[in-house]
């Protein structure tokens, strides 16, 4: 690709300080997102997915938490160290965020309306009749009928798919240029579930932003996102277009993963295949590659040294690949 | 879409109701509540009279000729300089409201202020030094904090407000540090952190609301408190300084009931014991009413 990336990660590495020690849940980590694409980060629980979007937006909880290393550019800006005024300015209108949990993203005591407002009057010098203009607008885009009412309820008033769709659109509302969407799905049931995901895709359309799609979930993945990173441990272990990693992944963890998508087509029930073990204790790694206690494939080079990253477009982090390819 | 027309139906139906009319339906259905309610208003009545001068101006004047008993024209009798026990009774009331008022406002001001404060930023330095001062003014003995800020404020009218306001606010603040502690982790504020909201603004705009609750709570137990202590507190010469209180008349009273005389003694803690009762019940059932875990019955 010969466009420049708005998001340029490098390195980067973050630890949290615990009472047993320093655990490192970023490990080093690099990727790029570029403009207008949907670029999905999947993996289990506490694999890193969440810190490294908070640490996009500066948000790690410090103390504990600590960016150790590395570089986070944005446009070309270095976004690491900005001071926390400079980095609120960005936030909300550069990069925006949604957040899991939609029943409780929104200030229980204050109107939906006032919320909204409170974003676009402090990112785009609207007055509040404009604001509130503008904040309908924004309601009737996301698909939520009669807006002008809606924008004077409290939050409780709304439905678990509404209040999410009222986070997007307040997510959206400055036109950032790049949205991080943290699980945005995962609280809400299967049919709200889809149309939230088909409105986040066709507001990116409208308002040409990209999206980092957080999630655990490999089918919504599959159907919106352009290219997947697939994070173990703080690691990437694969990184590529999403059509190469679901047809030919190459990691044993991400063809574990897929593994464990159930088929309801298959005739015979049989259990459903998992990944042995557990996820490690961050305190307690394995000694070179993370995954290779878990490994299908393990060898003796895996305990010994960590896998990079390698490939061109499709890049994956095991020894084991070399080994096949050079065969 | 047909589901937005179906939700087009369900939006006019919904009832909009606000959070403090439900709060306010569930109080009225509360009896005792409002009646307790309507005796502080009455006592609330009373305070103001007094304070535009219409009633009880005269309670500093020697009227009678020494002590009588109750009579027409003295309804509470008169005391030993002759004046009259009913009006110093009544101006007693907007004494009790000028403590109760001030301190239970500016503590919780300040406690919520520094409650929300010291909550926001737990696990720094900001909240070390908070909890090290509540820590402090809550291990020093109340009455020896009052006598010594009445002594270091020589002859200031205001010296046991201050020293009340300076001890009651720790309670309220604990509280609120709490409540923020336990908000601040809820994605909403996450939210604003990522929407670019200010730091002040996430604490005065979007924590502080959402624990009013325990902050007009909080605020009508202080007022009891505050009455409460400002009787002990003149009874021991170190609360009211001009004016008079009924902490004051149980004072002068104290020489009198032992010689069979009660008619000083009954009335000022016949008064402040109905208005605390009533205040105690009104905050009981204001607590109920805002707590959105309680139905009503």
């Amino acid at each position: 690709m010969n466009v420049e990336p708005i998001l340029k990660v490098k390195d980067l590495a973050v630890e949290f300080k615990t009472d047993k020690g320093t655990v490192r849940a970023i490990n080093e980590i690099s990727f790029e997102v570029f403009p207008n694409e949907t670029l999905g980060i999947v993996g289990e629980s506490g694999c890193g997915k969440s810190v490294s979007s908070l640490a996009v937006l500066g948000l790690i909880p410090s103390p504990p938490g600590e960016i150790v290393g590395g570089s986070i550019k944005f446009k070309g800006r270095e976004l690491v160290g900005l001071s926390e005024s400079d980095y609120r300015k960005i936030r909300g209108k550069d990069i925006s965020m949604i957040f899991q949990e939609p029943l409780t993203a929104l200030n229980p005591v204050l109107r939906v309306g006032k919320q909204m407002k409170d974003v676009l009057m402090r990112h785009q010098d609207l007055d509040d009749k404009e604001a509130r203009k503008r904040a309908i607008e924004f309601l009737e885009a996301v698909g939520i009928p009669a807006p002008e009412k809606r924008i004077d309820e409290f939050p409780h008033q709304l439905s678990g798919g509404m209040r999410q769709r009222v986070m997007i659109a307040m997510a959206l509302s400055c036109n950032p240029s790049l949205l991080l969407a943290d699980e945005p799905t995962t609280a809400l049931d299967v049919t709200t579930q889809a149309q939230v995901m088909s409105e986040i895709n066709s507001l990116q359309k409208k308002f040409d932003t990209a999206v980092v799609l957080v999630t655990h979930d490999l089918g919504v993945i599959a159907e919106t996102c352009q290219r997947v990173i697939v994070m173990y441990c703080g690691e990437i272990v694969e990184v590529g277009p999403v059509k190469d990693i679901f047809e030919n992944p190459q990691h044993p963890y991400t063809q574990g993963l897929l593994r464990s998508i159930p088929v309801v087509r298959d005739k015979k029930i049989s259990r459903l295949p998992t990944i042995d073990g557990t996820v490690p204790d961050l305190l307690n790694l394995p000694s070179g590659c993370r995954f290779s206690n878990r490994c299908s494939k393990v060898m003796d080079v895996c305990s010994q040294k960590s896998p990079k990253l390698e490939g061109q477009q499709h890049q994956a982090a095991c020894f084991a690949i070399k080994e096949s390819t050079g065969e | 879409m047909s589901q937005s027309e179906g939700n087009k139906t369900t939006v006019s139906n919904v009832k909009r109701e606000s959070l403090w009319q439900k709060s306010f339906k569930k109080f009225l259905k509360d009896k005792t509540g409002v009646f307790s309610f309507l005796i502080v208003l009455v006592y609330l009545g009373i305070a103001c009279l007094v304070w535009s001068g219409l009633v009880a101006n005269q309670w500093d004047e020697l009227l009678a000729d020494g002590r009588f008993g109750p009579s027409a024209e003295y309804w509470f009798g008169t005391n030993i300089n002759g004046q009259d026990v009913f009006q110093r009774t009544i101006f007693s009331t907007k004494t009790a409201f000028e403590v109760g008022l001030i301190v239970a406002i500016l503590s919780s001001l300040i406690g919520a202020v520094g409650g929300a404060m010291s909550g926001f930023f737990s696990g720094t330095w900001v909240d070390e030094l908070f909890l090290w001062v509540f820590g402090c003014l809550e291990c020093i003995p109340f009455y020896l904090f009052v006598a010594a800020v009445a002594f270091a404020l020589q002859d200031n009218p205001f010296a046991m407000h201050i020293a009340m306001i300076s001890t009651f606010w720790t309670g309220t603040a604990r509280l609120i540090r709490g409540e923020v502690i336990k908000l601040k982790n809820l994605e909403f504020v996450e939210a604003a952190h990522a929407l670019g909201v200010h730091r002040a603004k996430i604490i005065f705009r979007h924590l502080l609301p959402n624990t009013t609750h325990i902050i007009l709570v909080q605020a009508s137990i202080t007022f009891v408190a505050a009455i409460k202590s400002e009787v002990v507190l003149s009874f021991l010469g170190l609360g009211v300084k001009d004016g008079i209180s009924w902490g004051l008349m149980i004072s002068e009273a104290s020489a009198e009931v032992a010689s069979g005389i009660f008619n000083n003694f009954i009335a000022a803690s016949g008064f402040m014991f109905v208005l605390v009762l009533a205040f105690n019940l009104f905050s009981d059932a204001l607590q109920d009413a805002l707590d959105p875990k309680k139905v009503s019955h």
